[in-house]
């Protein structure tokens, strides 16, 4: 298990050194001049020629980009001219409200989505499985932003029953209050897909030799449920850590109309504001923290699962 | 949230959401259907899947619809007296059913029903365009890699991997913010975030057709390794592609709209339909069925789209 982990982690190196190179690519090809925000606009040419020299703005790309993750690695992301605060600092703040967010919202999606998946897989073909098929297929139509759109319109403003945005964690109710609307806005795609998953995997199972076996050894329904859904399992656990990214980078619009305090606002605002190094600093903490949750789900996996431990050995 | 709407859905493993039961199943509805109609046995495949797809009341429901939402986009001035462009002062949030304004005016007078029609070019676009193009590439990438197990074939697999990395929707939304807005770089950066699922995909149909026999007698035959991917792995790994892509169009709608909900897709004032979603917002409280429009048609959109590939999936049975 030891040797797997570490080739694992190995393996994950070169996947986050590409990472963090195509976001320095993609925030460096910008049209338009980088000092542009930094010089008067009646700057000299020579003054001009000053600044991009001291950013080291003229230098050969491949040269840029290592100074930069270097700086990236000793926690300097650089400086927000807008915001005048550092993007790390920035960054701090904001990525802990979102992993609160985007936490809740995985918990009660897979949670659900397994409820729903199971109670589809173990009555294909009954009304319940029809029903639950229709629900998973409108949740993975249904944009989150457009469902946040509705239940604001419901839940805030008509019935009042939750606080139209805004992240309060001063006392549980409050914060309980704040987080539900964001949740359920952000974990309906989540339930679908892993309802799906769940009931594809569990009608799999059913029909596997063993269950037959355990019927025949005398084990109650009860009983050999438990070991369905445990076998069943695995392709779930595969796609949730899959969820908590995709939660993590849809984060942007959930969290842009809830005005939630975290990485996607911040990142919302960026990209209108023209502020490229935070815009820049988001992209790569997220995509980051998604190759970390994946490589931790991918352990996970192994460590409950011979089968897998296996292939990857 | 996911936005992840969008995203959540390519990284889900290939297929992982349909059970063999469900696979036999389709498969035995296949055998019924051709023991009974022996007239189209020797037709084929493609008439086949057809057929199979006209007997799902669902799919050609879906179909219909994703048919009809083009038609009234593509015939948009002959269903609407109004400029999408040009509003009415006086005539501000009108509610759903006002005189004139069957789904009432945005917040500068404008016809929502005009508004509706004219957006639905431009969202469908940004939901065809980026999948069709994906498809191709990704395909090529995917075969090519596939047939060439050496360097090529994994330095290529590797850079989409690390592409494959990000969230989807952060993909889109870094690709869009570093080209700018404007509908056409939002249709590069969902073809960017599509191309490397396609390739995969593509990658390992190809891995399991090149082992087979016909292509070993396919080399000795002599033909050159661009002619056995042609004529031997493509039309072997298409169906594969075609299922999968299929799925995406729908998924490339809401990123598309999820990027003008952001302010960069599309620029203001042209009617797409998440920028029309995000700029309504703010009357959601005086207007909130005008406001949930433009959402309601893209999640209308989506769904025939999705309901459509499953219907397609399961008319083709492939293996997914």
């Amino acid at each position: 298990m030891l040797r797997l982990i570490i080739r694992r982690i190995g393996l994950a190196i070169p996947t986050l050194i590409g990472v963090s190179i195509i976001v320095f690519i993609l925030m460096t090809v910008v049209p338009g001049s980088p000092e542009a925000g930094l010089v008067p606009e009646d700057a000299t040419p020579e003054e001009r020629q000053a600044i991009r020299d001291q950013l080291g703005l003229d230098d050969p790309l491949p040269l840029r980009y290592v100074d930069w993750a270097i700086a990236a690695l000793q926690g300097d992301l650089g400086h927000s001219q807008q915001r005048r605060r550092e993007v790390a600092d920035l960054l701090t703040q904001a990525w802990g409200n979102t992993f609160i967010l985007a936490l809740v919202s995985a918990a009660f999606g897979i949670a659900l989505g397994l409820l729903l998946g199971y109670l589809a897989g173990t009555r294909r073909g009954k009304i319940a499985d029809r029903f639950i098929s229709v629900v998973s297929l409108g949740g993975l139509s249904i944009p989150s932003f457009f469902l946040a759109i509705i239940l604001l319109g419901i839940f805030a403003g008509g019935l009042k029953w939750f606080p139209s945005g805004g992240a309060s964690f001063d006392d549980p109710i409050t914060a309980l209050r704040s987080l539900v609307l964001p949740v359920l806005s952000g974990s309906l795609i989540t339930m679908a897909i892993t309802a799906r998953v769940t009931r594809a995997g569990i009608v799999d199972v059913f029909g596997a030799d063993f269950v037959e076996t355990l019927r025949a050894k005398g084990l109650t329904e009860f009983e050999v449920r438990r070991h369905v859904l445990r076998n069943a399992l695995s392709p779930v656990l595969t796609t949730s850590g899959v969820q908590i990214g995709a939660l993590l980078g849809g984060s942007v619009l959930v969290e842009t109309i809830f005005r939630w305090p975290g990485m996607g606002l911040l990142l919302y605002n960026a990209i209108s504001a023209r502020d490229l190094v935070v815009v820049q600093g988001a992209t790569l903490v997220i995509a980051l923290t998604f190759v970390i949750i994946n490589l931790l789900v991918d352990l996970l996996q192994a460590a409950i699962d011979p089968r897998v431990r296996g292939a990857i050995a | 949230m996911s936005q992840a709407t969008v995203p959540v859905l390519l990284p889900t493993g290939f297929g992982s959401d349909v059970s063999n039961a469900d696979r036999e199943e389709a498969r035995r509805r296949r055998d019924e259907w051709n023991a009974v109609d022996q007239s189209v046995r020797s037709q084929s495949f493609w008439r086949d899947t057809g057929k199979r797809f006209l007997q799902n009341k669902t799919g050609v429901a879906a179909a219909a619809t994703v048919l009809l939402l083009a038609l009234a986009a593509i015939f948009a001035p002959w269903l609407t007296p109004y400029d999408p462009l040009l509003g009415e002062p006086t005539d501000r949030l009108q509610n759903i059913g006002s005189p004139g304004h069957i789904l009432g005016t945005d917040e500068q007078g404008r016809d929502m029903w005009a508004r509706v029609l004219y957006g639905g070019r431009l969202s469908l676009a940004a939901g065809f365009i980026p999948t069709v193009v994906a498809a191709v590439v990704g395909t090529i990438i995917g075969v090519t890699s596939g047939m060439l197990r050496g360097v090529v074939g994994t330095v290529l697999m590797r850079f989409m991997d690390m592409l494959y990395a990000f969230p989807a929707i952060l993909l889109a939304i870094a690709v869009g913010s570093s080209l700018g807005p404007g509908l056409t770089n939002t249709i590069i950066a969902v073809t960017i975030v599509f191309i490397p699922p396609v390739a995969r995909v593509a990658e390992q149909a190809t891995r399991r057709v090149v082992v087979q026999e016909f292509i070993e007698a396919a080399h000795l035959s002599g033909a050159s390794r661009f002619r056995i991917a042609r004529s031997q792995i493509l039309p072997n790994v298409l169906n594969d592609i075609i299922v999968y892509a299929s799925g995406l169009v729908g998924v490339a709608m809401i990123i598309a709209a999820s990027l003008s909900f952001l302010g960069l897709g599309s620029a203001p004032p042209a009617p797409e339909w998440g920028y029309m979603l995000n700029s309504l917002r703010g009357s959601l409280y005086t207007t909130p069925l005008v406001t949930i429009v433009p959402g309601f048609f893209i999640f209308l959109t989506s769904v025939a789209f999705n309901m459509a590939s499953d219907a397609l999936r399961e008319a083709m049975d492939s293996r997914l």
